[in-house]
């Protein structure tokens, strides 16, 4: 695989992200926001070779990727957890039914390292509902570079031909 | 001309596929809005929804953001509309000047037995201008329908046509069976959309990125 042994452990993990979405042929963007993403969005909304597009929900974020995919633009959705508990049905019987390959980057809010009460729920649940809907995942390992991280889980939604999520923390995705 | 009742779904699709302007993609809503439109002009530039309410249209915008140089148009029911209604707030935002929404405005679920909507009477067209699609009417004929759908004028932004409809609670076999992932191999070859490159080839990339 292309530079995946490029890249510290001790980069701005962030910066790794948005470089490797870049140097994949990454040409979209879907996302909702959530604190951790703001300023990842600004990066990607100033980037010529990226178009970024602000949905209102998860799901229909999911759905614009599927068809900007269809169109011959590989695509990425950046969203919250919680947003991925919302896209169920979208998820089950557009992206797998159709087997859009997407990488999902996902910020892992409600963690015992992000234990904000509102948080904590969607937390909790959001593994067993990722095993559930049959949504691939891994959770990034914070002691390993995040690029070749992002690009495993890139390579994986292409080759399986479905969705792939990607778990992340404050340190991988906040600018 | 007076009618006595709205027109139907089948007589919107006749019109619309005697006036589809040259290279177009369509994307349609599930149930009778895809198996109708497979009936009446099955082509490989279609992508069919069976299922998934309400994310037609957000798969029509991205499509039209990815296709800027085709005409995408877009066939969603008002129960599906209302489903994802934020979806016509990012087509507004967006507003790519190549897609156009087809609204059939039934007022029923039609695809699940005609069940009535939460709310059958809203002006959909004044909704849609609100949310940023200016070109936006209510349309109750497919003569209308016709001439819009030829019309050479310039747009600036997408356009949202509603149309008044009566319901078809009957469900249309369609004539080839739309399995889902054939469709959208099948769609993507028509329109010449790039392949991903396995690493096994040393790729890891779509064509041509």
């Amino acid at each position: 695989m292309n530079g995946v042994l490029a890249g510290r452990a001790d980069a701005h993990r962030p910066s790794e992200v948005f470089n490797t979405l870049k140097r994949l042929g990454f040409g979209a963007v879907v996302s909702v926001p959530d604190g951790w993403l703001g300023e990842m969005l600004v990066r990607i909304e100033d980037e010529p070779t990226m178009r970024l597009v602000r949905a209102t929900h998860e799901e229909e974020a999911l759905a614009i990727a599927c068809g900007i995919r269809l169109g011959g633009i590989r695509t990425a959705l950046l969203v919250q957890n919680a947003g991925v508990l919302s896209m169920g049905a979208g998820m089950v019987s557009l992206a797998q039914r159709y087997q859009f390959p997407l990488l999902m980057l996902v910020s892992y809010r409600g963690t015992p390292e992000d234990p904000v009460f509102y948080h904590v729920p969607k937390g909790r649940v959001t593994e067993p509902v990722f095993r559930g809907i049959g949504l691939g995942y891994t959770c990034v390992d914070r002691h390993r570079p995040i690029g070749p991280q992002v690009e495993h889980a890139a390579t994986y939604a292409e080759e399986a031909s479905c969705p792939f999520a990607l778990l992340l923390s404050r340190e991988d995705i906040q600018w | 001309m007076v009618r006595a009742v709205r027109p139907t779904r089948a007589d919107y699709y006749r019109a619309l596929a005697d006036s589809l302007p040259p290279r177009a993609l369509v994307v349609t809503s599930l149930g009778n809005a895809s198996y109708l439109w497979a009936a009446t002009h099955h082509v490989p530039e279609n992508f069919y929804f069976e299922d998934a309410m309400g994310l037609a249209l957000p798969l029509a915008l991205g499509l039209a953001m990815a296709q800027p140089t085709r005409p995408v148009i877009a066939i969603e029911g008002d129960g599906a509309l209302l489903m994802h209604m934020g979806a016509l707030v990012t087509v507004g935002a967006v507003n790519p000047a190549n897609l156009t929404v087809l609204v059939i405005q039934n007022g029923v679920h039609a695809a699940s037995g005609g069940q009535a909507l939460t709310n059958a009477g809203l002006d959909l067209a004044q909704l849609a201008r609100s949310a940023g699609i200016a070109r936006s009417d209510n349309i109750t004929n497919p003569e209308t329908l016709a001439t819009r759908m030829r019309s050479s004028a310039t747009r600036h932004g997408a356009e949202c046509l509603v149309l008044a409809t009566e319901p078809d609670l009957d469900v249309v076999r369609p004539p080839l069976g739309l399995d889902p992932v054939l469709t959208k191999h099948r769609f993507m070859a028509a329109i010449g959309a790039p392949r991903y490159v396995p690493t096994l080839f040393g790729g890891g990339k779509l064509e041509g990125t």
